[in-house]
């Protein structure tokens, strides 16, 4: 049996009145493990009490069998990329990275290194040396992926890493994952959106309201998720492009325009992400983000919870 | 056995004090560059050199009878402007951002997750902001200097030139106090600045003339004994006499207990935020949520 990464026993984290996580147990070991739920389910809290940000209301989390919050000697081995992306905006993205390179304890030269690589393996080295004020969404996201990336370790923490990336981008970082995870660290990736879990492992941790919905094999709740409507909104300037090659598709139920956007509600969404990255590569279209709507697995659970 | 054990030991000690001064000097560097880059340091500058104006307008506008003394002139911007309100000003306006503008952009979770040790990382910040601070106000202290010099009656000797020394200490002095309680604001409360403002021009002022021994609770007492002539033997006629109604006892400090314990509060105080950072767990509204 595989010694788990991370172990949760009775594990609840409440702030005032609110229960954000609710009497977990779980055992999560290397590999690539998907956290799945919509917002408020409690993915972020979990990753920080993992991390030692927080401490448990009750129960225990331990990390490599030892408690995270304060441990330092642990802090070495685990690696994060917050959901958040703020930075120090007066800095450049390589200028950050480095800095937290320097944190981690890397002399200047070793820091420097790094962050080059970092930047380069996110494709981001024309642009390192721009302020982070000027950057993208789908940019700022791929800085905010290399600080976590630039240094070695044995678990990874990704909250909400595919949040505003192009398709370009995600499909990258599906590969990015899956590398990390066979190689075989630990990775624990949140996420609302089950086809973006889906492509990167098969083992998730389905978490609804602060508890355990269901763990094991994602195709368990594929089914679900497929007998509902699935939101996809495509930041564009050619979002009529993009409109006009879905609208006579029998999946297609519905398109809205936004100001250089649009939402497509479809109910294939493995054949819609198919479609639009082909499109997106065959027509040269300059997509920013694509981003899901948390009302899909908002809808699944809402099944559940009233069936 | 034993002597391997203890070489162990000895060894995880250096490593620890290594990395201790490798994030200290991290985190002081960083906290200088995003110092020094920010807009607003260009205001601060700009309004720490507004004193130097005055000993220039002096010898503009002044002439024969009315002309100033320089050494006086120099005495008093030093003492009710540069200590009195410039070095508070340059704290609240530096300092109460370390480590609130981290929790404020949510960046402090970038560093809190990798090997830092909190006092390391305090104490670089702090150490950051002093230099900053130092840089900022210090060219202003100088000008200041030339521009008496200028106004007469306070010759370039050696004299004069350790007297600018002697304040110009003072001053790196009162950028520590008062630093160092403005983090450690930034650290707990939301509103910082507003706090500060409270407590350096509200409470430090009361204090210095309430009767007792409240003013030791102040910075400003410290500093005070810190000045070439000790405060108390040129006070303010007026505020003397107000003083004497009241009957306030008041209890001199020697200049190196003052320095001491400036060193004192500010150490106390650095560690006092560190231990903060250590036991807060800055949560965001987000994350309360789920």
């Amino acid at each position: 049996m595989t010694e788990a990464a991370i172990e949760v026993r009775s594990l609840s984290k409440w702030f005032g009145e609110v229960v954000a996580i609710n009497n977990l147990d779980l055992g999560i070991g290397p590999g690539v493990t998907g956290l799945l739920g919509p917002n408020g389910a409690g993915k972020t809290t979990f990753i920080k009490v993992a991390l030692g940000l927080y401490r448990p209301s009750r129960g225990s989390v331990r990390v490599f069998g030892e408690a995270p919050r304060g441990n330092l000697d642990l802090a070495r081995r685990v690696a994060y990329c917050p959901e958040s992306d703020r930075f120090y905006d007066n800095m450049t993205g390589y200028e950050f990275i480095f800095w937290m390179n320097r944190y981690a304890g890397m002399d200047a030269a070793a820091a420097r290194k790094s962050a080059e690589d970092a930047c380069a393996r996110m494709h981001m080295s024309g642009r390192m040396h721009d302020l982070i004020a000027t950057y993208s969404r789908g940019m700022r996201q791929r800085i905010n992926l290399a600080q976590a990336l630039s240094r070695p370790c044995d678990l990874l923490f990704l909250d909400e890493p595919l949040a505003g990336l192009d398709p370009e981008g995600r499909e990258e970082m599906f590969a990015l994952i899956r590398t990390l995870g066979s190689e075989g660290r630990t990775v624990v990736v949140s996420s609302h959106i089950l086809y973006e879990i889906e492509r990167v492992t098969n083992s998730m941790v389905l978490l609804h309201k602060g508890r355990i919905v269901a763990t094991g094999e994602v195709r368990h709740i594929r089914d679900l998720i497929d007998g509902h409507p699935h939101a996809v909104t495509i930041e564009c300037r050619q979002a009529r492009t993009i409109a006009e090659h879905f609208v006579h598709d029998e999946a297609t139920l519905g398109i809205e325009f936004l100001p250089k956007a649009v939402t497509i509600r479809t109910s294939a969404p493995n054949a819609f992400y198919k479609k639009l990255n082909g499109l997106v590569i065959d027509e040269g279209l300059d997509v920013e983000s694509v981003r899901c709507p948390d009302d899909n697995l908002q809808a699944v659970f809402d099944y559940l919870v009233t069936k | 056995m034993k002597a391997i054990v203890s070489e162990d030991i000895t060894v995880e000690g250096h490593h620890k004090v290594r990395d201790f001064v490798r994030c200290l000097g991290a985190s002081c560097s960083h906290a200088l560059v995003l110092s020094l880059r920010r807009r607003r340091t260009i205001l601060a500058a700009g309004v720490a050199l507004t004193p130097a104006l005055i000993p220039v307008l002096m010898a503009f506008w002044s002439s024969g009878p009315f002309a100033q003394n320089g050494f006086r002139v120099f005495v008093i911007l030093m003492e009710m402007v540069y200590l009195r309100a410039m070095a508070p000003l340059m704290a609240l306006f530096f300092a109460c951002m370390l480590i609130g503008e981290e929790v404020e952009s949510q960046t402090i979770h970038y560093v809190l997750t990798r090997p830092v040790p909190r006092l390391a990382w305090v104490s670089g910040k702090f150490l950051g902001y002093l230099v900053a601070g130092t840089l900022v106000l210090l060219p202003s202290a100088a000008l200041t200097f030339a521009g008496c010099l200028a106004l007469g009656s306070f010759p370039v000797s050696w004299a004069s030139i350790i007297l600018w020394l002697h304040y110009s200490g003072v001053l790196v002095m009162a950028l520590l106090g008062y630093g160092a309680f403005c983090m450690f604001l930034g650290a707990v409360v939301r509103k910082p600045v507003v706090i500060g403002i409270v407590v350096f021009f509200g409470w430090q002022r009361a204090a210095m003339l309430a009767p007792g021994v409240v003013d030791f609770l102040t910075i400003e007492k410290y500093l005070a004994a810190l000045l070439p002539k000790l405060a108390a033997e040129r006070r303010d006629p007026v505020i003397s006499a107000i003083l004497s109604t009241h009957q306030k006892r008041e209890i001199l400090v020697g200049a190196f207990k003052a320095g001491m314990a400036l060193l004192i509060i500010a150490a106390a105080l650095v560690a006092l935020t560190a231990l903060v950072v250590r036991v807060r767990e800055y949560r965001t509204e987000r994350s309360v949520k789920g």
